[in-house]
């Protein structure tokens, strides 16, 4: 099914979607954008080239509640917050981004104990894509390419958007898009024209020029394992970083947390927050033993994990070339560089 | 109706408490279900953990110390965390009394490969206070339905000083009996002392136990596995025949949070049991 609205009506359109569920779309924010929780259908906007935190934090909050409890209380009187699955419409993501929810679901829900939380939330949400406007160049932190990630793959997404000048084309892709899109009123009918343009945009997107270098799961996952004994290799790619892990949280695939308790005047909540690898507790024991001590072993760490340990337990790069961890970096620390670089070892 | 969460504890209550060493920061606490269906879904082997959950303190990773053939409770020896930091939860716990709650997640991890271990010479080797899923896999073995699955078995098990060996009436009880041979020995003994003095790499040594269709399972501090391994290397033990169980620093418990990464492997899910040869497989990170 293929449908189109003229952009300056993309507020009908965030509103009939609203009318179907919770709505989380890129907002403007002073910082630059977000996906907030809509209740305004003016907030959102989509003149933006992607969002500063990715949308991983929709299915996977930086802080989730597991349970509630009273201090001196009874242990069976803890209040459990159970996993929602309220209908959810993610609107605009970009391509990159919709790839890492496939990576997140590996190991979430696909593999050994299932996420409630995650797969309630996934399973609830459909997901509407957008593709990065083909005709002008990339940021210059994106590698998507590299990753075999097209700058306007709709595998993935639910619906997907295609903008063509003031038209915003939308395509459903799967049956649960269908759907939706059948249910909003107000749209008009795509031509054959129009079809044509989703086409060759989807198709100039599998070209699309990011930052390329020649990467296969299997030899970079060799190479980083051989690499592993090379402090000087570590030393002087971590030379910069300061371990301030913001790489981990603006990442879509980064998923490490940490669960703790919270109890302020006998109110108490257990909640599992975002944490980091790069911190230097992040594998602190409580006899004093630390196995990465050093800034360099928490980025072979970092970088170990989404290039080798990742591919070698679920078969796949736990990245998708979104570029924020060196976009954010404050001291430019360049993931794609060191790949690039392990690759030539 | 109790949900199956898996980061939802299960209520238990302490109905004893074993203080096990002379410095009094060890003791075992044996756990009964307050709800029979948690029991019944409480299915365990040894050498798997769970998560002693306090909520307003925290959560830990501790290995089962009981043996499933002894029905009806379920026990962990708990060190009291806090020499190098603050273990809150470790800490509570020990500053509890029998009758009192806590939570409990689990089991987690993998189990001794019981199967692999059937039929063979099994060497069980100790030292100090991370002996307790060891303690649980020979009391398995002892039990009269298990015996013959197994066969000749070796303790040697090594504290620092006598006052320091945990499982004392226990560790008598196997020293009279004759189907398992059991070889205790302290560092440096006491006025009282009458056994064995000595490191355990060097009784291990000294016992030379023969690698014949045998598998050694070797728990201890990082030093005591570091002399221990060449000892059984130079006695013919193959690594795939070598086991024991890795430490990392952890969370969730069922390998979705991260934290005990190892490689491509995840300590708590992947293991916490893992042979010679597997680890060889595996970066030195941890």
């Amino acid at each position: 099914m293929l449908k189109k609205t003229a952009i300056h009506q993309l507020s009908d359109l965030a509103s009939a979607l609203m009318g179907k569920g919770t709505l989380v779309a890129p907002v403007r924010e002073d910082a630059g954008f977000n996906f907030r929780e809509i209740s305004d259908a003016k907030q959102v906007d989509l003149n933006f080239h992607n969002t500063i935190i990715s949308p991983k934090s929709v299915f996977f909050p930086q802080a989730e509640d597991f349970v509630r409890y009273r201090t001196g209380r009874p242990l069976q009187e803890a209040e459990t917050v159970e996993p929602e699955g309220k209908p959810l419409i993610l609107f605009g993501v970009r391509p990159c981004d919709v790839k890492s929810f496939e990576i997140m679901d590996i190991h979430f829900s696909g593999t050994g104990a299932v996420d409630p939380y995650w797969q309630a939330r996934r399973e609830a949400a459909t997901l509407i894509g957008y593709a990065f406007d083909v005709t002008a160049p990339a940021e210059p932190e994106e590698f998507y390419q590299t990753l075999g990630i097209g700058a306007a793959d709709p595998e993935g997404s639910d619906i997907f958007m295609v903008r063509r000048g003031d038209d915003l084309i939308l395509k459903s892709i799967t049956g649960k898009g269908e759907a939706l899109l059948a249910g909003i009123e107000g749209l008009a009918g795509a031509s054959a024209d129009d079809e044509k343009f989703f086409d060759d945009t989807v198709a100039a997107g599998r070209n699309f020029k990011t930052r390329f270098t020649c990467v296969d799961a299997k030899t970079i996952t060799k190479k980083l394992e051989d690499l592993f004994h090379n402090t000087d290799f570590w030393e002087k790619a971590s030379n910069a970083c300061l371990s301030c892990g913001v790489c981990t949280f603006a990442c879509p695939t980064c998923y490490c947390f940490d669960i703790c308790d919270e109890t302020l005047f006998g109110q108490g909540t257990r909640r599992r927050v975002w944490d980091a690898c790069m911190f230097t507790d992040f594998t602190l024991e409580a006899s004093g033993h630390n196995p990465r001590t050093k800034i360099y072993q928490r980025l072979r760490q970092k970088i170990g994990h989404k290039y080798s340990y990742h591919v070698r337990k679920y078969g796949v790069i736990s990245c998708v070339g979104c570029g924020r961890c060196t976009r954010y970096c404050p001291v430019s620390v360049d993931i794609f560089s060191i790949v690039e670089e392990a690759m030539k070892a | 109706m109790r949900s199956t969460n898996p980061y939802i504890p299960m209520p238990v209550e302490i109905v004893k408490i074993t203080d096990e060493v002379d410095t009094h920061d060890i003791k075992s606490f044996r756990f009964k279900f307050l709800n029979a269906q948690d029991e019944a879904r409480f299915q365990y082997l040894p050498g798997q953990f769970a998560e002693l959950s306090i909520y307003g303190k925290g959560e830990s990773p501790i290995g089962i110390a009981s043996s499933p053939t002894e029905p009806g409770y379920v026990a962990f020896t708990v060190q009291r965390a806090g020499a190098i930091l603050p273990g809150l939860v470790t800490a509570a716990l020990h500053d509890m009394e029998e009758g009192g709650r806590i939570g409990l997640r689990g089991p987690l991890g993998h189990p001794w490969p019981i199967e692999f271990l059937e039929k063979k010479n099994l060497v069980v080797v100790g030292g100090g206070f991370a002996f307790t899923t060891l303690r649980s896999l020979v009391t398995y073995m002892l039990h009269e339905d298990n015996r013959s699955r197994f066969g000749d078995i070796t303790v040697i098990y090594g504290a620092r000083t006598p006052g320091l060996l945990c499982y004392k009436e226990e560790l008598a009880a196997w020293e009279k009996r004759s189907d398992i041979k059991t070889i205790i020995t302290v560092d440096k003994g006491n006025e009282t002392w009458k056994g064995r003095e000595g490191f355990v790499p060097a009784v291990c040594k000294d016992v030379a136990p023969s690698p014949a269709n045998a598998v050694a399972v070797i728990c201890g501090p990082p030093v005591m596995i570091k002399f221990t391994l060449p000892v059984f290397f130079d006695l013919g033990f193959s690594k795939e025949n070598i086991l024991t169980s890795l430490e990392m620093r952890m969370k969730c418990g069922i390998g979705k949070c991260g934290r005990c990464n190892v490689g491509y492997k995840y300590v708590c899910s992947d293991g916490p049991v893992f042979s010679l040869a597997e680890l060889d497989e595996l970066p030195r990170d941890f």
